[in-house]
């Protein structure tokens, strides 16, 4: 735990959250929020890809764009849902939760459908989206990262539906 | 962009990953004196950004200057972004945030290097 000699440090809120996870900040009803704790870093890795994504859709469309209009124009989707996560999850009010889920579920179909896609037919991809070859370009991050997050969501999910939250029932 | 530029930017960043992920075994949130550090790094990139723009003027530009500048520009901005989302979390993972902010940093460098080559 923290050592007394670090005046620095804060003084530590109930939310030093072990692995296990406690509320970080006990959201009404029972949610926990999708942007703290963990979801700090989440969300931090969510807007690296959201703002790079961009950075390279835009490049591609506005300059390339007649080089490989559909895999410049998947290149721009992949910012948009990146764009979209971010923003729901650093929020994570109820319906951002349900923003994300679906910003995030695409992101998995995405890279894996553009990630076979550019290994199947590597001519329609001339230069590299964040997607192309499941994110080896990227280390792999896109490939991990909405599982991640789908993890997140649902671990974070509120007791909404009693019968699957047994933790809170007992 | 000139090669020693690009390694004391990898080196800040590393150190500054370093301390963060001290800070997290410790179960620390980020405290002032790291973001010093993290200022630290932003200055040697603004460094690299005059020097960039001095052989851009002097004739030795990268081949792709718009992509150069893309990843200048956004390896300027992570670390002060990623200072204030860290900072707004006092737990041990204000530490992850750092920590993943100066590895983000120092990849952005290695890519500005193969840009610089190309």
């Amino acid at each position: 735990m923290t050592h007394p000699e670090n005046p620095e440090t804060a003084p530590d809120p109930a939310g030093t959250a072990p692995p296990s996870g406690t509320p970080v900040q006990p959201a009404p009803g029972g949610a926990r929020s999708t942007g703290s704790g963990f979801g700090r870093v989440l969300v931090l890795v969510y807007g690296i890809f959201a703002v790079s994504a961009t950075a390279r859709a835009s490049i591609q469309l506005l300059r390339d764009w007649h080089e490989a209009p559909i895999a410049y124009g998947l290149s721009a989707l992949a910012a948009v849902v990146y764009v979209v996560a971010t923003v729901a999850l650093a929020r994570g009010s109820r319906t951002s939760r349900s923003v994300a889920w679906t910003a995030v579920s695409v992101e998995l179909v995405g890279v894996l459908a553009v990630g076979a896609w550019s290994l199947l037919d590597p001519a329609a991809f001339p230069e590299a989206t964040v997607w192309s070859d499941f994110g080896i370009g990227y280390g792999f991050v896109p490939l991990v990262l909405p599982v991640v997050g789908l993890t997140w969501l649902w671990r974070t999910r509120p007791p909404q539906t009693p019968s699957t939250e047994p933790k809170d029932l007992a | 962009m000139v090669l020693p530029l690009v390694l004391l930017v990898v080196a800040l960043c590393a150190a500054l990953t370093g301390w963060a992920a001290w800070f997290v075994a410790r179960d620390r949130a980020v405290v002032l004196k790291q973001l010093w550090g993290g200022a630290v790094i932003e200055g040697a990139i603004v460094l690299q950004m005059i020097v960039a723009g001095v052989l851009a003027a002097t004739g030795s530009s990268a081949s792709d200057p718009v992509k150069l500048w893309g990843y200048l520009i956004t390896a300027l901005f992570i670390l002060p972004v990623a200072a204030v989302w860290a900072f707004a979390e006092r737990t041990r993972w204000s530490s992850v945030v750092l920590a993943a902010a100066a590895v983000t940093v120092a990849f952005l460098e290695w890519r500005l290097w193969q840009i610089w080559n190309a």
